[in-house]
């Protein structure tokens, strides 16, 4: 394969059509954010968004804030690398949120200590026999859960041809539902030790950017990527030249799904609680992550790195807002302009390398 | 002979029923957690209560069954019904076919839209909103003085919802205790939105430790995001003696992080209480005494002092 390929279906692009890849165009969207944080920053709050400006860490940088802007954005980050690869194939999943919300009671279940702080766990859901079990058990129930809602989202997409904004939406409805019905609406908490360690600290950030190489690796250089990229592109062509379509969509939403589920055993663990309610919205927020990175909803286009660098945007936009204490009201509106914003810019530019041709 | 045992025993039967009250309960829905400890409130107040009879309906959320469970009680000759209502804008049309049967009417712990017009012998039972702020942020005020940094304190809000009523609620309340002389020293750092949830009100901590500003106290409008805030605080190496962090609503995560030392401040709101209320105010009226339009079950304060009588 040559190095030519990514991003366009394993075609090589013609590279006087395109001058750099499209991370680049995001990446220099992240740097010019970040320079608008820091000149506001700089004229209203007299502070640094990213340095070091009141000297209470060793480097130049403000280590903490570069560590939170990472952390917040993890654990939907990690949705959306699934979510990208489904939306590279021309489809959508919308259930991603609810999937994490049914698996994040369903796991932490399987999670829970039996004494907190010298009582027996106030908040038990099974008897006994299901008390401090060892870790692999709720991790490998979350993939699981995760594995199954992602089978059946593939199956219905690929074998029923409902569409996928349909099958998935089912999906997000149902899966909210087990969430809900699984304790009755009440939260599943207290974890294991163990368990806790899963999301403690920098592990959120450690698993999604292991998880982001892993996925570019995949999506670049095996088959399993190629085919992605060919189906979201021209679905008929890729079938007609010997891709098993159906089979290989059931496959995209299976890990996607269990990425949504490994995010509920990392959230769970990260809060200690598990909530019915928990992960709502989380499905916008990873598309927006893949949308503001280049990734295009018409299949085909876009890339892992794109999502990561998207993520990242995200994780400065959240930061910066508190960093600047804009109102809590104000905050959403400029969210929404920004993803239009970029998404409206993205479309610009690829009309301007298109017209250029 | 055997006529006038059986007319005995029928009039015996019918004075017992004529003695007995019956109430007529309609809940919202019977698998809500909170509704639940209000509901068996009830059932346990009126068990105490010798001729008082429950007939509870669960009106599964629906407004139109609701309304039928109410005509039902109203024809089957209550001698009051107490409504917990599913939508609190349809509670119109339930006062008025009460009013009109002459049947006394109470709403429990959802406020009625017609609060302010409410007919004769109908009253409304809660818990007055505006104490559950008041009570964790006047306690935070105290606590901090008696840590001695009534010389100036600052502190952070973590919001609910904003479209929410108890957010705005519980924000403002905190906002006008640190308004009163007492509590003026604590000045408000800043406050954001943190939707009610856990794992948003951690990152927004930890964001708002990452600048670097010093603080005394976290004040989350729920007991989720307080404890959201604490974990921060922890992971960020900030020892909770330091921090006075308060909350509302009394949960269990919330008890036995005060218990670990934790949480400082958390408000229960008594939904037994309120239940055991209503029935108590349901039976006043029924006896044509009047009530208060509003009747109040105060909000308890928990405080580590206080904490075992609220673990179970």
């Amino acid at each position: 394969m040559s190095d030519t390929s990514h991003g366009t279906g394993g075609l090589s692009y013609d590279k006087t059509k395109r001058q750099w890849p499209n991370e680049l165009n995001v990446f220099g969207a992240l740097i010019l954010i970040i320079v608008i944080f820091e000149i506001l920053g700089a004229i209203f709050m007299g502070q640094s968004l990213l340095f070091d400006s009141k000297d209470r860490f060793d480097s130049i940088f403000n280590e903490q804030r570069l560590r939170i802007i990472i952390i917040q954005v993890a654990i939907v980050g990690i949705i959306a690398l699934g979510v990208t690869q489904v939306i590279i194939t021309a489809g959508i999943d919308l259930s991603s949120g609810s999937v994490l919300g049914a698996t994040a009671m369903i796991a932490m279940s399987f999670a829970q200590i039996s004494i907190v702080n010298g009582d027996p766990n106030p908040k038990a859901i099974f008897g006994p026999a299901f008390l401090d079990l060892p870790v692999i058990v709720p991790i490998l129930v979350g993939l699981g859960c995760g594995i199954i809602a992602g089978i059946v989202n593939g199956m219905l997409v690929a074998y029923s041809r409902i569409p996928p904004f349909i099958a998935t939406l089912g999906m997000m409805l149902f899966a909210r539902g087990i969430a809900q019905w699984w304790s009755s609406g009440k939260p599943v908490s207290f974890p294991t030790e163990s368990y806790a360690m899963i999301g403690r600290g920098m592990m959120p950030v450690i698993i999604f950017l292991s998880l982001a190489v892993l996925f570019h690796l995949i999506m670049n250089y095996t088959v399993y990527g190629k085919h992605t990229y060919a189906i979201g592109s021209n679905e008929a062509a890729a079938r007609m030249s010997g891709i098993n379509v159906p089979r290989h969509l059931v496959l995209v939403y299976a890990i996607a799904g269990m990425l949504a589920g490994l995010s509920a055993v990392i959230l769970t663990s990260k809060n200690l609680t598990a909530q019915s309610g928990m992960g709502l919205s989380y499905e916008l927020d990873a598309i927006a992550m893949a949308v503001i990175g280049g990734v295009s909803l018409f299949g085909g286009r876009g890339s892992i790195i794109g999502t990561v660098i998207g993520a990242v945007i995200i994780g400065v936009i959240t930061s910066g807002f508190t960093f600047l204490r804009l109102g809590a009201y104000y905050q959403e509106m400029v969210l929404g302009g920004i993803i239009v914003g970029a998404v409206a810019l993205d479309q610009w530019q690829q009309k301007r390398v298109a017209s250029k041709a | 002979m055997k006529k006038f045992i059986l007319a005995a025993g029928l009039t015996a039967l019918l004075s017992t029923t004529a003695m007995a009250q019956q109430i007529g309960v309609s809940v919202a829905r019977f698998d809500d957690n909170g509704l639940t400890v209000m509901r068996n409130g009830m059932t346990d107040h009126a068990a105490t209560l010798p001729g008082v009879e429950l007939q509870m309906e669960d009106a599964t959320d629906d407004v139109a069954k609701q309304l039928d469970q109410i005509n039902n009680f109203i024809a089957s000759g209550v001698d009051a019904i107490i409504v917990n209502a599913v939508d609190t804008n349809a509670t119109e049309a339930m006062s008025q076919a009460a009013a009109s049967a002459g049947v006394p009417l109470v709403y429990v712990n959802r406020q009625p839209v017609n609060m302010d017009t409410l007919p004769e012998g109908q009253a409304f039972v809660a818990s007055n909103e505006i104490e559950s702020g008041t009570l964790a942020a006047f306690r935070m005020c105290q606590d901090l003085r008696a840590q001695g940094k009534s010389g100036g304190a600052r502190a952070y809000m973590l919001m609910g919802q904003l479209s929410n009523q108890a957010a705005v609620q519980r924000s403002k309340d905190f906002e006008d205790v640190i308004g009163m002389d007492m509590c003026n020293f604590i000045t408000l750092i800043d406050k954001q939105t943190a939707e009610w949830s856990r794992d948003k009100a951690q990152d927004l901590m930890t964001n708002w430790i990452s600048s670097g500003e010093p603080f005394d106290a976290v004040f989350g409008n729920n007991d989720e995001m307080a404890i959201g805030a604490i974990q921060a605080m922890k992971a960020a190496g900030i020892s909770m003696d330091d921090v006075v962090v308060g909350g509302v609503d009394a949960t269990a995560d919330a008890l036995v992080s005060m218990k670990a030392g934790d949480m400082d401040v958390t408000v229960f709101q008594d939904l037994a209480g309120q239940g055991a209320g209503s029935i108590n105010t349901a039976l006043k009226l029924a006896k044509g005494e009047t009530v208060d339009k509003q009747v109040f079950i105060p909000f308890k304060l928990v405080t580590p002092e206080t904490l075992d009588a609220f673990m179970q």
